[in-house]
């Protein structure tokens, strides 16, 4: 099926049909997954998926309906229950598709797609995965089992027509590696994770490699105990990071901002951090997972700066928020087939500083490494962020014991204040966030 | 793991819908022919177990923002999934194209998880009946729209008029009528239509000096449109308004061990972190949890008894069957602080050599069926709540929770509280800013010292997050005191 002159179809008919505007998002997947256990296939999922969503805009009122029927009959449905909603709602004048002057030209994205990802043979990722478990097993005798092992393989196609001009597609493939060893010792019980997710398959790590490092993080875990509460210098390994500064991000969703709900909402051209601080969210970043010339929405994506060199630079828009701030939109708007675009980040990273995170370390007396964090991260809103904490006690500038059952408590902004360290290990590790090591010069940690 | 949009301190006690005639039956989603078809598709290969899985979820959602309705929006998702079983390997393959021939695809690729050679042989299903826990006499995707949003506009008004303070009111109203068919190869044939609402309020409220609190509350469950004629959305706004506007001027909260008074209801979100998950059989059976090979061991104070029940009238983690057409059942968990049983589905049962207790669910045609939490609670004890309260000479009374989560292996468990009070001599003190309490499951059931006679389940809207998949859960908790909690904060 030409999906292209589909979505065209579907937007002609709902103008047709009275729409003053209509727009189409059409995704079309494949999926394969597997996962191994003790050395045999444990199970193996094939899948094929698809759907449309349908944004229409009837004197300000907008409607959206999304179906995975593509029959004629189901996209009749779908454009007459999009129009009913549309006259069921309450008029917005900010309501409206995104233009000519917000659509533009697109960036230049280099490739998307990989050949070999989507020819991948079925029994290639099988054996990756039974690789990672051997691999994993082989690294330390204390593996006592595994909570899964497995790989994958994605292929997405894109499409999005709208009446006010926007016509474009766009495929790509992903292929993924994860390993989740748990490690046993004396009655306790440690688990390790490690994966790789990427675009290309020449870019993705050995199975061997994530196996053995899965297994490394497990192990080192086992006898961990409490610390005292205190006040120490703390870092955070790359992943811990990442969800970090998904939670800044969070708050420069520039809907958050103009709604005052942000603890970024009057910070804008503000010192927030040592000029050595990057924050970037790059919708061309080259070979990234979220790479795409233009958003869910039709709008060119594009690198913008949240935190430039320390400075709060800029926010996050589509189109609607951005009408309603009176500001332009960034090729933020995120969604799938089922769901309205709302703003969300791309490629987001930190960018790497230039000590190794062994550097880091050495130059701390007494503190914790953070390798995983337990529960919902910071509020947007408030900027405060308690978690319960995994991770490695340093003692003279060097990691001994293992740490549980801690939490650590802060405020992300004094915490950007305070972020003394940047790792030269920036890594996208498993998703579309990425970011090195970290060091904040203290913050409070709870435990025994 | 539960990430949860809208926590929750009182509960609905409208949960018990009016028992009205049941709705006719609609055609079946697939006719039996073709089902029949599928399974000895799915099994020409020689596998040893093949499940069709059939779903259609009709789907609103609508939201409000600024005083405004953003946007409202409907949905249909629909899809097959093909299972096979051959010893421990399993293969799925799932289409949302109904075409026969794509149907078929479907089951032919299934099964290929199966060495064997082709050899057809018939699979004839007869259909079962099952008992209903939630009558839904109206499909919630058949109620206006305009309804709907009308609960969102009654709920910003109350939460606006509430206090001054009020600054942002943010809504949601979502609802899905979710029709499941299963057939299987031991000629097992069940559906069911699983109704579900949910309305959450958030709001911000500003004190002096640019300060900032949250509130959010919200409910719903498997209840008809008439549930918000018991459960009004103005007693949403106005408890989401509450929360944000009780906790301006909140101190820093203490970090170290205290002891904790939990109020009822959502704090339930404990049991489901501490000790739910753990129990799940998948994680048994491979020894990543360590509730691994205690059956039978106290792993609790004997204060405390847990069960997990699928068949609560009109709850959000109700079901008539499971994702596998297992009827939903009534577990005991942990009694008396004793381990007594495990959450299965069939596979693990069948590789466990035990029963599946109904607890097979999936997000969606999408995904395999996984042992999971239906409702999960604390049975009631017999202290009084004031006196619990009075008892503490310095603590922590928390209030309103936000989410929480596990990991297996450890059983390092947390949960946010969004609202918390200082104890002091048995009275509420200061509000508490930035807590989380933090704990080893086991060791923090034996620390449960009192356990109030006022059970109270949540008013319906846990979502749980497990391997990626998201489902509606309940929680339920009395008043409970825990000594020596590690509670997280920044005053040290």
């Amino acid at each position: 099926m030409d999906y292209q002159k589909l979505a065209k179809r579907i937007v002609q008919r709902a103008t047709k049909k009275g729409a003053r505007q209509a727009e189409a998002f059409i995704e079309v997947s494949r999926q394969s997954t597997v996962r191994v256990r003790e050395g045999q296939i444990e199970d193996l999922t094939q899948s094929t998926a698809k759907g449309v969503g349908l944004r229409v805009v009837t004197k300000d009122r907008l409607g959206f309906a999304f179906t995975s029927d593509f029959e004629p009959s189901g996209i009749d449905l779908l454009v007459d229950q999009a129009l009913k909603l549309a006259e069921a709602a309450a008029p917005n004048k900010l309501n409206g598709l995104p233009g000519a002057r917000d659509l533009g030209r697109f960036g230049d994205t280099g490739a998307l797609y990989d050949e070999a990802v989507a020819n991948l043979p079925g029994d290639w990722k099988v054996k990756a995965a039974l690789e990672m478990e051997k691999a994993g097993r082989a690294e330390d005798s204390r593996v006592s089992t595994f909570n899964a092992v497995g790989a994958g393989d994605f292929v997405s196609e894109v499409y999005v027509a709208s009446s006010e001009g926007m016509a474009g597609g766009y495929s790509g493939t992903y292929v993924f590696l994860y390993a989740m060893p748990v490690a046993a010792e004396g009655g306790q019980l440690q688990k390790g994770y490690w994966l790789d997710y990427k675009r290309f398959l020449g870019d993705l790590e050995s199975p061997e490699s994530i196996g053995r490092e899965a297994t490394r993080r497990a192990v080192r875990m086992l006898g961990a105990r409490r610390v005292k509460t205190q006040q120490v210098p703390v870092l955070f390994d790359p992943l811990v990071t990442a969800s970090f500064v998904s939670g800044v991000a969070k708050a420069a969703s520039g809907n958050a901002v103009h709604q005052q709900a942000s603890m970024l909402a009057a910070l804008k051209g503000k010192r927030l951090a040592s000029e050595h601080i990057t924050l970037v969210d790059n919708g061309l970043l080259p070979r990234g997972l979220a790479t795409a010339p233009f958003d869910g929405e039709g709008v060119p994506t594009r690198r913008t700066p949240i935190i430039d060199r320390g400075v709060m630079s800029s926010f996050l828009y589509d189109a609607f928020t951005a009408r309603k701030a009176k500001a332009r939109p960034t090729g933020n708007a995120k969604r799938g087939y089922n769901a309205l675009p709302s703003i969300g980040t791309t490629n987001l990273y930190l960018e790497a500083g230039t000590a190794s995170p062994e550097e880091l370390i050495k130059e701390v007396d007494r503190g914790f490494y953070v390798t995983s964090l337990l529960g919902h991260g910071a509020n947007p809103v408030t900027g405060e962020l308690s978690a319960g904490a995994n991770g490695l006690w340093i003692e003279n500038g060097e990691l001994t014991h293992a740490v549980q059952e801690v939490t650590v408590a802060g405020n992300v902004l004094k915490m950007l204040q305070d972020l003394d360290g940047v790792g030269n290990d920036l890594q996208f590790r498993g998703g579309t966030v990425g970011a090195p090591t970290v060091r904040f010069r203290q913050l409070t940690l709870s435990g025994g | 793991m539960p990430r949860v949009s809208a926590p929750a301190r009182r509960a609905s006690t409208s949960q018990l819908a009016p028992l009205a005639a049941r709705r006719i039956a609609p055609a079946p989603l697939l006719p039996q022919a073709l089902l029949e078809r599928l399974l000895a598709v799915a099994m020409e290969r020689g596998g040893d177990f093949a499940e069709v899985y059939v779903e259609r979820t009709h789907s609103t959602s609508v939201v409000l923002e600024e005083s405004r309705i953003k946007s409202a929006q409907t949905g249909l998702i629909q899809g097959v999934g093909v299972r096979v079983i051959s010893g421990g390997k399993v293969g799925y393959a799932f289409s949302d194209d109904w075409d026969e021939p794509a149907l078929l695809r479907a089951a032919s690729t299934a099964a290929m998880i199966a060495q064997g050679t082709g050899a057809e042989r018939a699979f004839p299903v007869s259909r079962i009946a099952v008992p209903s826990h939630y009558r839904v006499p109206t499909p919630l995707a058949d109620v206006e729209v305009s309804l709907k949003a009308s609960l969102l506009t009654r709920a910003d008004g109350a939460a606006r008029a509430f206090d001054s303070r009020v600054t942002q009111v943010n809504g949601a109203y979502v609802d899905q009528t979710r029709r499941i068919a299963v057939a299987n190869t031991e000629g097992r044939y069940t559906e069911d239509t699983q109704d579900l609402c949910r309305m959450s309020i958030q709001v911000v409220a500003q004190g002096k000096k640019n300060e900032r609190r949250t509130g959010s509350y919200g409910g719903g469950g498997r209840v008809p449109f008439t549930h918000w004629a018991t459960f009004p959305p103005e007693d949403v706004g106005r408890e989401a308004a509450r929360q944000a506007v009780a906790t301006l001027g909140a101190v820093d909260c203490a970090a170290g061990p205290q002891t904790v008074v939990l109020a009822p209801g959502w704090s339930g979100i404990l049991l489901h972190e501490a000790v739910g998950h753990g129990l799940e059989a998948d994680f048994i059976r491979k020894g990543t949890s360590l509730f691994a090979g205690k059956l039978g061991q106290k792993v609790a104070s004997e204060l405390v008894t847990v069960i997990d029940d699928g068949t609560v009238s009109s709850g959000r983690g109700s079901i008539n069957i499971d994702d596998e057409g297992t009827p939903g059942e009534r577990k005991v968990l942990i009694e008396n602080g004793v381990l007594k049983g495990y959450l299965y589905d069939s596979l693990n049962a069948k590789l466990m050599g035990q029963r599946s207790t109904g607890s097979g669910r999936r997000e969606s045609f999408k995904h395999l069926p996984i042992p999971r939490m239906t409702n999960t609670f604390l049975a009631p004890g017999n202290h009084h709540p004031e006196d619990i309260l009075k008892e503490v000479k310095r603590g922590l009374y928390c209030a309103t929770f936000g989410g929480g989560q596990v990991d297996i292996s450890n059983g390092n468990f947390v949960f946010e509280v969004s609202e918390a009070y200082q104890i002091e001599d048995g009275k509420l003190g200061r509000p508490v800013k930035n807590a989380i309490l933090i704990g080893v499951g086991p060791e923090a059931l034996k620390n449960v010292s009192r356990v109030g006679c006022d059970p109270q389940p949540d008013p319906g809207m846990g979502v749980c997050g497990k391997n990626g998949q998201s489902m509606p859960v309940g929680v339920g908790l009395p008043t409970v005191r825990i000594d020596n909690v590690t509670v997280g904060g920044t005053q040290v």
